[in-house]
């Protein structure tokens, strides 16, 4: 049973007067316990589609559904992480963790507990009274995570979530998602991930989704079949043939957008 | 382009059927030459813009890009700036009056100018240290340097910043024509030689007292700003996609006001550094390009000549300043406390209700795009409005209306101020709502936040320091509007002028009734003292506390 199922998505934006086509009709599913990967071209319409599956933007024609229902509007069941972090300036590291829990209406000592969990979690229980502003990229973006489990969502959306980090720190947080991922304490289980890493898409997902330049369409899924934890694998000749093959599709469907 | 001739041509033929009307139907003998004093006011401004501008070029890009001269210029032009307008102007009259018609005409512009040129030279000022470090440095790798940097990259850079400091220099212009078109200089009204259109206001509200002829001069001076924005700044801002609602002033404060009082205490050490900051200005004078030095050279023999000029044979001794100090209206001196409670009172109502308004109205226009419809051409119309003008017209109503003066005038001075203050708010109100990033929207939608939670978690916050630039700029301005405000000044020769007891009020008296160039000083100084401490106790403190608040992107 899929959890997300997108089915002829197509979407398009107006540009003074011009129309543009950025999805054209997508397909594909997610199931429970899977960790996907959108892999493409940077402005091929992935995090467009992240943001209809997130259910900030609408479909023009074709469905995005979750549990067989027609996602609309926001739902607290399915979260996001921004790609630069999304934090409210003006609240401290915990009160932006302790804010969807205040939307939802829990109380205040409620929200606090959580909030310290969450944090503790992410391993910035010190911080809990540092605005974002004095916080390094990789905290902010732990901060991040953070906010979008307070509510224990479902599913994870992540777009982008390690490309504005350096890649020391994007290489820890890595582990951190895979962690939260395979903790089966958390009712978080579906993940999925916007990326143009290759590399990254193969170290972290159990499967691939390619997609071409603009106008965005699914030009093939790579099983991921490397056993985890990945990273004592990640020298072997299954990783470096895994990533060639999605290189290769991201090459053919530049190619065929040219024609 | 049809679409713009259209709109011209319909422009000019409304207007020519307008004039035509008011000056068949109209009896008075000055209304007679309503073309010609369209005329000259429009041109008067357009002069006046044209100064400003090259003077707001060249100052604004001296100060942002020469150390030296932000030290001595730009320290300088915030002391001008913070001292009321109106304030000052009786001093430079006198002067230029000797000089006859025109002079005359000359101290028209010298005081249109001084309410123009701020706009420009900060928004110069904002945009050149603006440019993004990378930028200059990469222009100074390829050997760009001097006048060519200033082609190349100053220039292009600053376009948009000079175009919308214009937009708003013109619509200071307008808003001032009335005062500046209508002097009084001891006591009778001075009218300048070639007539003009706040002349003519003044003169239907002040002397004959007619509120429909006020009412119609008004809807006519509207009109014709209007008719110029539409026609000219709408598509010059647009051609420099500024978008017609870039904040001029969200300049960096911190790199502008140099006489806060936090940074007066830092010159009162500065004498320890005088060696070392000595050699390290020989040592930039010798950077400079040959431009920057006559400009320099140019510009501090005009400042001493000028100062030789006006001042030098007259510098107060001691004995004239006890004897202004001495006579009247030195005997309400002893009320200042009270005074300027009560004027203190006046502005912190208007601005109360300016920060509420402009705040409800700035939120409203970009969060429902259906009442923006409704929102974008008030403020159009409302922008187009020159308020100064509305004073006597607005007076006149409400003296009607409520038939006690004094009263009317309470409620004409704070009406005044909200209009005036409430403009700057909602500019940059409007400007920050618009700004809040797309990631911050969209995480308040995913979160579910909603009416008063969006506003108290997301909106609020993010506009905070917009809301306290725009609360520097409107007590500004309300500082300005006040010396006005307060004081309605006699039609005719015998008639006691009315007031509301004010500091303004009594700087007016000061200035107008009894010359008493001290005691205007002192006033002055008072009201300098007052704008510098509130900008240094209030604003600045605050401005650095939401500095954190500021999404880096």
């Amino acid at each position: 049973m899929s959890v997300i199922e997108a089915e002829n998505v197509t979407k398009t934006f107006e540009l003074e007067k011009s129309r543009i086509l950025v999805l054209d009709n997508v397909n594909f599913s997610v199931g429970s316990d899977e960790f996907v990967c959108l892999v493409g071209p940077s402005g091929c319409g992935k995090s467009t589609m992240l943001r209809i599956i997130a259910g900030l933007e609408q479909a023009d024609s074709g469905t995005v559904r979750f549990h067989g229902e027609q996602i609309i509007k926001p739902n607290p069941k399915i979260a996001m992480v921004f790609q630069l972090f999304g934090l409210l300036p003006w609240k401290t590291a915990l009160e932006n963790i302790e804010l969807p829990l205040e939307v939802i209406g829990a109380s205040k000592e409620e929200r606090t507990r959580t909030a310290q969990e969450y944090l503790e979690m992410v391993e910035l229980k010190e911080f809990d009274n540092t605005y974002p502003h004095d916080l390094s990229g990789g905290m902010k973006q732990r901060v991040g995570i953070a906010r979008a489990l307070a509510l224990k969502p479902e599913v994870l959306l992540m777009d982008e979530p390690f490309s504005s980090l350096d890649e020391l720190t994007a290489k820890t947080l890595r582990e951190l998602v895979l962690d939260i991922w395979r903790d089966p304490d958390l009712p978080t289980n579906t993940f999925i991930m916007v990326s143009h890493n290759v590399e990254e898409a193969v170290f972290m997902a159990d499967r691939v989704i390619v997609m071409t330049p603009r106008p965005g369409r699914v030009i093939g899924e790579v099983e991921i079949d490397i056993p985890r934890p990945r990273l004592s694998h990640i020298r072997e000749s299954r990783y470096f043939e895994l990533v060639d093959k999605i290189v290769e599709l991201l090459e053919i469907g530049k190619k065929q957008n040219q024609h | 382009m049809r679409e713009y001739f259209v709109s011209l041509i319909v422009g000019l033929v409304v207007l020519c059927v307008m004039s035509w009307l008011i000056v068949t139907f109209v009896a008075y003998p000055e209304v007679k030459n309503l073309p010609l004093h369209t005329y000259a006011t429009v041109s008067r401004i357009i002069i006046t813009l044209l100064i400003s501008v090259a003077w707001g070029l060249s100052f604004g890009i001296l100060a942002a890009t020469n150390k030296l001269a932000s030290l001595i210029v730009t320290p300088f032009i915030d002391l001008l700036q913070s001292i009321p307008i109106l304030g000052y102007f009786p001093v430079v009259i006198g002067f230029l009056f000797a000089l006859g018609p025109l002079g005359i005409e000359f101290s028209v512009i010298i005081l249109l100018f001084t309410s123009m040129a701020w706009a420009i030279f900060f928004g110069v000022l904002g945009a050149v240290s603006g440019i993004p470090a990378n930028v200059a440095e990469a222009s100074r790798a390829f050997g760009l340097s001097g006048w060519r940097y200033i082609r190349h990259v100053v220039l292009p850079a600053i376009t948009p910043a000079v175009v919308s400091g214009a937009n708003l220099a013109w619509c200071d212009g307008w808003f001032f024509m009335i005062a500046a078109e209508y002097i009084q200089y001891e006591g009778r009204v001075v009218p300048p030689p070639s007539g003009g259109l706040g002349y003519l206001l003044a003169r239907a509200a002040y002397y004959y007292k007619d509120m429909n002829l006020s009412v119609i001069l008004l809807l006519f001076i509207t009109f014709i700003v209007v008719y110029f924005n539409v026609l000219t700044w709408h598509r010059l801002m647009d051609r420099v996609s500024t978008g017609t609602f870039k904040p001029v002033f969200k300049i960096d404060l911190s790199g502008v006001g140099k006489l806060g009082v936090t940074r007066m205490n830092g010159w009162l050490h500065f004498r320890r550094h005088w060696p070392k900051s000595f050699f390290a200005t020989s040592q930039r004078l010798r950077k400079y390009s040959r431009i920057e030095k006559i400009i320099a050279v140019v510009l501090a023999l005009f400042m001493i000549f000028l100062v030789l000029r006006s001042e030098g044979h007259h510098i107060p001794t001691l004995d004239t300043i006890m004897r202004g100090f001495s006579e009247p209206p030195s005997e309400e001196l002893g009320r200042l406390p009270v005074l300027v409670s009560l004027t203190m009172m006046r502005l912190l109502a208007a601005y109360g209700i300016s920060l509420v308004v402009a705040i409800a109205l700035g939120i409203l226009a970009v969060e429902h795009k259906r009442l923006a419809v409704v929102i974008y051409p008030f403020y159009d119309i409302g922008q187009g409005v020159p308020i100064l003008a509305l004073f006597p017209v607005l007076f006149l109503g409400l003296n009607q209306l409520l038939g006690a003066p004094r009263i009317a005038l309470e409620f004409t001075c704070v009406i005044m101020l909200v209009l005036d203050m409430i403009w700057y708010m909602f500019i940059n109100i409007l400007s920050a709502v618009k700004n809040i990033p797309a990631d911050l929207r969209e995480v308040g939608q995913l979160l579910g936040l909603k009416g008063y939670n969006r506003l108290r978690h997301l909106v609020i916050p993010y506009i905070l320091p917009a809301i306290v630039t725009g609360s520097i700029l409107s007590w500004g301005t309300g500082w300005n509007t006040i010396i006005f405000a307060e004081y309605m000044p006699s039609t005719e020769p015998g008639v006691p002028s009315l007031s509301v007891p004010g500091i303004g009020s009594l700087l007016d008296k000061a200035g107008y009734e009894y010359g008493n160039t001290i005691i205007l000083i002192f006033l002055l100084g008072v009201i300098a003292a007052i704008v510098l401490f509130m900008e240094g106790a209030i604003w600045r403190r605050l401005l650095r506390k939401f500095e954190k608040y500021r999404v880096e992107v």
